[in-house]
C-alpha cells in the first residue's frame, strides 16, 4: 500500500497542513490521519464520485459557454478556531468601514473634505454612479453580501487581497461542496466538529427582508439573474431555491409609477426587494447601457423613490475599486477609529510618479492588476509574462495610471491536492462571505477556498479554470464558554455548536406497522400439495 | 407563479411525455415493419414520418427513421431533442422543481446516445426512454406540491398525450391488417383492453377504447378531461385571472363533446380526419394557454431621441 502522502514536499510557501519541519499542524491531524489510511486507488474513487455527483446534480460552472462540473478537490482546507475568530472579526470590520465609506461618498463626502481621500480618486472610479447620489437605503445597508478575498503569505499572516461588494459569487459552492464531502468522506467528519454552512440562505433572506422599503410588513423578495447562460446561473437557482423565493429575469419585471412588479399567472405582483445578480451597467437601460436586454427600464427611478430595495446597492463598485482598496486601512481608522485587524497586501499606486517609476523598472517581478476588474481578468503576472506582454503593459500603464495597481508576487499558502494519483501542494486563497442585515454582520464560517490546479500557478479564479475545496472551520473546544467569544456571533437562527448533543430515549409507545394479512398456512399447504400431487395433469 | 416559469413547466410536461410517446410509437412500428415484408419499408417509414409531420426526407430507410425520431440531436422531432428541450426548461425552472426531479431529467440528458444504433440497439434505447419517463412521472407524482407549477406541467403532459395518442391511433390506418393489437400494445393497454372487452373485439371497440374510454389513462378522452381539470384548478387558484382559462376550456369541451357523441362507425371511417381535428385542437389550446398565461412580451427596443 503506497502512502499517498509519502512524497509530499512543501515548497517556499506556507503549507496549511505541514510546518517547515514537516510535522502536521494540529488542525490537520484528523484529515492527515484519514488520508494516510487511504490508498491512491481510494482517493481516485472518491474524486470520481465527487465529479459524477456534480455532473448529475448539475453543479456546474460555465466556461466559455460549456457547462463543466465545478472541480472540487477531496482534501479540505481546515481553519483552526482561534484563527477563524480573527478572520471573522477582520472581515466584519472591513465591511463596516466600507459601508460607512459608501454612505459618506453618496451623501456629504466628509472623507474628501477631511482630506483622507483625494476627490478625483472617487469621481474617476468607473463604478461611481451619480444616479444614486443621495439615495438612502431604508435600513442603511448597501453591502448586503460581501466577499473578501484573503490569502496567507509565506510568513503565515492572513492578508486581504481584494474586496468584492458588488455581486460576489461562489457561496453556492460552499454549500454544495459540504454536501458532497459529507456523502463521500463521512469518516473524516466523524472525529471532529466542523461548523455548519447551511445557515447561509436563512441569514441572507433575513437580511434581504430587513432591507425592504418602509411600511412593507411582509416583503416579496426575488433573485434577479441575467439568465441561464450566465456563468453563475447555478448559484442563482440554488439561492432562490434555498430561500424559497422566485428567481426572475429582467423580462419578468416591469416598473410602474416607481414600483416594481413581476408578471405572474395571476397578473402583476408587487416586488419589494431584489437580490440582483446583474451588474450595475445592465440594470436599467434608461440610466445605464441602453442596449441592455437584462435590465428593467425604470428600475433606478424606483430605487430613487424608495419603491424597491436593491441588494447590493447600485454604485458599490466604488468601494471595491482596487485603488480605493489601498486606502481601506485609512478608512477603517477614519470611520471606525480602530486599527485594521487584517492588513492589505503591499500595493503601489501607479498614479504616484515615484511609485510608477519604481514599478515600471521592475515590472517583471510584480503583479499588475486593472483597478476595476474582477474574475482574474486583465491581471499580468510579471515573472510569467513575455517581453511583448510587459511592453504592452508598460504602454497601457503610462496611458492610464489611474487604471492600474501593482503588487509583489505573493506565494499563496498551499494545501495538499489530488493531482493524478498523488497529493501535491497547490496554492489556495479564501473568500469568506459576510451578510449585513443592518443590525450586525454575520460571516459564514469558512467560505470558498479556491485552488490553482497547475503546479506553481498563483491565479486561483474559477473563471480561469481553478478548482475548489471544502473549507472546514473547526469548532472551539467545548470547555470554552460562548460568552468569551466576540459579540459578532449570535445564535438567533444560526448554528448551535455549543449545545451538547444528547440522545433522547423514545418513550412513546409505537403502534406496530400494518401488513397485508398472509394466506392461511393451511391454504398454502393445500396449494402446494396440488402441484405435488398432480404434476402431469397441468399440461393436459 | 412567474409566467416564464409556468411556461417552462408546461413544456417540461409536454416534452417528457412526447419523448415517451415517440418511443412507444417507434417501438410499435419497428415491430410492424420488421414483421412486414421488406418491400414496404420505405412506404412504412414515410407514412410514419408524415404522421409526425416530418416531410423533408426522400425515401426514408429504417436508419433514417431511427435518427429522425430517435437519436439525432439536429432533428426537432427526435427523442434526443425532446429531452434536450425538457432539460433546458427544467434548468430554467430549477428553483421550483424538486431536486430529485431535476437530477432525473439532467441525468437522462447526460446519458442520451447520439451515435446511430441498429434495430436491436433501438429496442434497448426505447425501453430506456420509457423507463426514464416513468421515473420522471413517478418522482413528480410522488413529491411535487400540487401548486400552479404542477398544474401547468400536468396540463402540458395531458395535451401532449392527447396529441400523441391521436397520432398513434391514426397510424392504425396506415397499414392494413391486424394493426390494432400492435397499437394497443404500444399504449401498454392491450391486456386491459382484452379484459374490458373479454377478448372479443373489432376495430370499433379498439378505437372506442383508445379514443373515448376515459378509464384508460392513455386514451384521448382521459387526456382531455385531465387537461381541462388542470386548467380549472389554475383558474380557481387565481380568481383574479379566472377568465383567462375560458378560451382553452371552451376548445377542450367542444372536442370532448364531439368525440363523446360521435358515431363510432363514422369515426373509424374518417379516422385520419378526426385525428387531425384532435391535433388541431391541442395546438389551439396550447396557443390559448400561452396567450392567457405566459404573456409573451416583445423585448423592449430603445431609440435615441432627436439628432446629436
Amino acid at each position: 500500500m503506497a502512502d499517498v502522502l509519502s512524497n509530499y514536499r512543501t515548497g517556499d510557501a506556507f503549507d496549511e497542513m505541514m510546518d517547515a519541519e514537516g510535522s502536521v499542524r494540529p488542525s490537520y491531524r484528523a484529515v492527515y490521519g484519514a488520508l494516510t489510511r487511504s490508498t491512491s486507488n481510494d482517493l481516485r474513487m472518491i474524486a470520481e464520485s465527487l465529479a459524477n455527483n456534480y455532473t448529475q446534480a448539475g453543479v456546474t460552472f460555465d466556461v466559455g459557454g460549456v457547462e463543466r462540473p465545478f472541480p472540487l478537490d477531496l482534501v479540505p482546507r481546515v481553519i483552526a478556531s482561534p484563527e477563524w475568530e480573527i478572520i471573522e472579526a477582520g472581515v466584519a470590520q472591513r465591511v463596516r468601514a466600507l459601508e460607512a465609506f459608501l454612505a459618506d461618498i453618496y451623501s456629504e463626502a466628509r472623507v474628501i473634505s477631511d482630506g483622507v481621500l483625494p476627490s478625483q480618486l472617487v469621481t474617476s472610479s468607473t463604478h461611481f454612479y451619480r444616479a444614486v447620489w443621495g439615495v438612502q437605503p431604508s435600513n442603511g445597508v448597501r453591502i448586503h453580501v460581501a466577499g473578501i478575498d484573503l490569502i496567507r503569505n509565506p510568513a503565515g499572516d492572513v492578508r486581504v487581497l481584494e474586496d468584492n461588494v458588488r455581486v460576489p459569487s461562489g457561496v453556492s459552492y460552499v454549500m454544495t461542496n459540504r454536501n458532497a464531502m459529507i456523502t463521500v468522506m463521512p469518516e473524516a467528519f466523524a472525529n471532529q466538529r466542523i461548523r455548519p454552512v447551511a445557515g447561509y440562505p436563512t441569514r441572507l433572506l433575513t437580511a434581504l427582508r430587513k432591507a425592504a422599503p418602509p411600511g412593507v410588513d411582509d416583503p416579496t423578495v426575488v433573485v434577479l439573474t441575467p439568465g441561464v447562460y450566465n456563468s453563475a446561473y447555478f448559484e442563482h437557482t440554488l439561492l432562490a431555491r434555498t430561500m424559497g423565493i422566485e428567481l426572475v429575469e429582467g423580462r419578468d419585471l416591469e416598473c410602474r409609477r416607481g414600483k416594481v412588479f413581476m408578471r405572474t399567472t395571476a397578473g402583476l405582483q408587487r416586488v419589494d426587494v431584489i437580490y440582483r445578480r446583474v451588474d450595475d451597467e445592465f440594470l436599467d437601460p434608461v440610466h445605464f447601457r441602453g442596449d441592455s436586454m437584462l435590465g428593467v427600464p425604470g428600475l433606478v427611478n424606483a430605487v430613487r423613490t424608495g419603491g424597491v430595495a436593491l441588494a447590493n446597492a447600485i454604485g458599490n463598485g466604488v468601494a471595491d475599486d482596487k485603488l480605493i482598496y489601498t486606502y481601506v486601512p485609512d478608512l477603517i481608522k477614519y470611520y471606525l477609529r480602530e486599527d485594521p485587524i487584517l492588513a492589505n497586501v503591499d500595493t503601489w499606486r501607479l498614479e504616484d510618479d515615484e511609485a510608477r517609476e519604481e514599478v515600471l523598472d521592475r515590472l517583471e517581478d510584480l503583479v499588475v492588476k486593472p483597478v476595476d476588474g474582477s474574475g482574474g481578468k486583465g491581471i499580468v503576472i510579471g515573472p510569467r509574462a513575455t517581453k511583448a506582454e510587459l511592453d504592452a503593459l508598460r504602454r497601457r500603464v503610462k496611458e492610464d495610471p489611474r487604471g492600474w495597481i501593482a503588487q509583489p508576487v505573493v506565494q499563496l499558502s498551499t494545501v495538499p491536492t489530488l493531482i493524478e494519483d498523488c497529493l501535491q501542494p497547490r496554492h489556495v486563497d479564501l473568500r469568506p462571505f459576510a451578510v449585513n442585515n443592518g443590525e450586525d454582520i454575520w460571516v459564514l464560517p469558512g467560505g470558498l477556498t479556491r485552488v490553482a490546479l497547475p503546479e506553481g500557478e498563483l491565479v486561483v479564479n474559477s473563471s480561469q479554470g481553478g478548482g475548489s475545496k471544502d473549507t472546514w472551520v473547526l469548532s472551539p473546544p467545548p470547555h470554552r464558554s460562548s460568552s468569551n467569544r466576540t459579540t459578532l456571533e449570535h445564535s438567533e437562527n444560526g448554528d448551535d455548536r455549543d449545545k451538547p448533543r444528547t440522545g433522547v430515549p423514545l418513550t412513546v409507545a409505537r403502534i406496530p406497522v400494518t401488513v397485508m394479512p398472509k394466506f392461511s398456512e393451511t391454504q398454502r399447504q393445500q396449494e402446494d400439495q396440488q402441484q405435488q400431487a398432480n404434476p402431469r395433469s397441468r399440461g393436459c | 407563479m412567474l409566467s416564464r416559469i409556468a411556461e417552462s413547466m408546461f413544456w417540461i410536461g409536454r416534452y417528457v411525455e412526447r419523448a415517451e410517446d415517440t418511443a412507444r410509437l417507434l417501438q410499435t412500428h419497428l415491430r410492424l415493419i420488421i414483421e412486414d415484408t421488406q418491400a414496404h419499408e420505405v412506404d412504412a417509414c414515410r407514412n410514419l414520418l408524415a404522421l409526425m409531420s416530418v416531410d423533408h426526407v426522400e425515401d426514408p430507410t429504417l436508419a433514417d427513421l431511427l435518427g429522425i425520431l430517435g437519436h439525432d440531436p439536429d432533428e426537432p422531432t427526435s427523442i434526443y431533442s425532446c429531452y434536450a428541450a425538457a432539460r433546458d426548461n427544467a434548468r430554467r425552472a430549477r428553483e421550483v422543481i424538486p431536486l430529485d426531479l431535476w437530477e432525473c431529467v439532467n441525468a437522462t440528458w447526460h446519458q442520451l446516445p447520439t451515435a446511430p444504433f441498429g434495430t436491436s440497439g433501438a429496442h434497448v434505447f426505447l425501453n430506456w426512454v420509457r423507463e426514464r419517463s416513468a421515473m420522471f412521472g413517478g418522482i413528480s407524482r410522488g413529491i411535487m406540491v400540487r401548486d400552479d407549477g404542477w398544474q401547468f406541467m400536468s396540463m402540458g403532459r395531458s395535451l401532449e398525450q392527447v396529441d400523441m395518442t391521436s397520432r398513434l391511433v391514426a397510424s392504425a390506418s396506415l397499414t392494413h391488417g391486424a394493426q390494432w393489437p400492435a397499437v394497443l400494445r404500444g399504449c401498454g393497454g392491450h391486456d386491459a383492453f382484452l379484459r374490458t372487452y373479454s377478448g372479443l373485439y373489432t376495430d370499433r371497440e379498439a378505437a372506442e377504447f383508445l379514443v373515448v374510454d376515459a378509464r384508460f389513462p392513455r386514451s384521448i378522452m382521459h387526456g382531455l378531461i385531465a387537461a381541462a381539470d388542470s386548467l380549472q384548478r389554475v383558474a380557481q387558484n387565481n380568481m383574479m385571472t379566472a377568465r383567462h382559462a375560458e378560451p382553452a376550456l371552451r376548445s377542450l369541451g367542444q372536442l370532448r363533446a364531439r368525440l363523446e357523441y360521435a358515431d363510432l362507425d363514422d369515426l373509424i371511417t374518417n379516422l385520419n380526419e378526426e385525428m387531425s381535428v384532435v391535433q388541431d385542437v391541442t395546438t389551439q389550446v396550447s396557443i390559448a394557454v400561452s396567450t392567457s398565461y405566459f404573456a409573451a412580451e416583445e423585448p423592449p427596443a430603445w431609440t435615441t431621441e432627436g439628432t446629436r
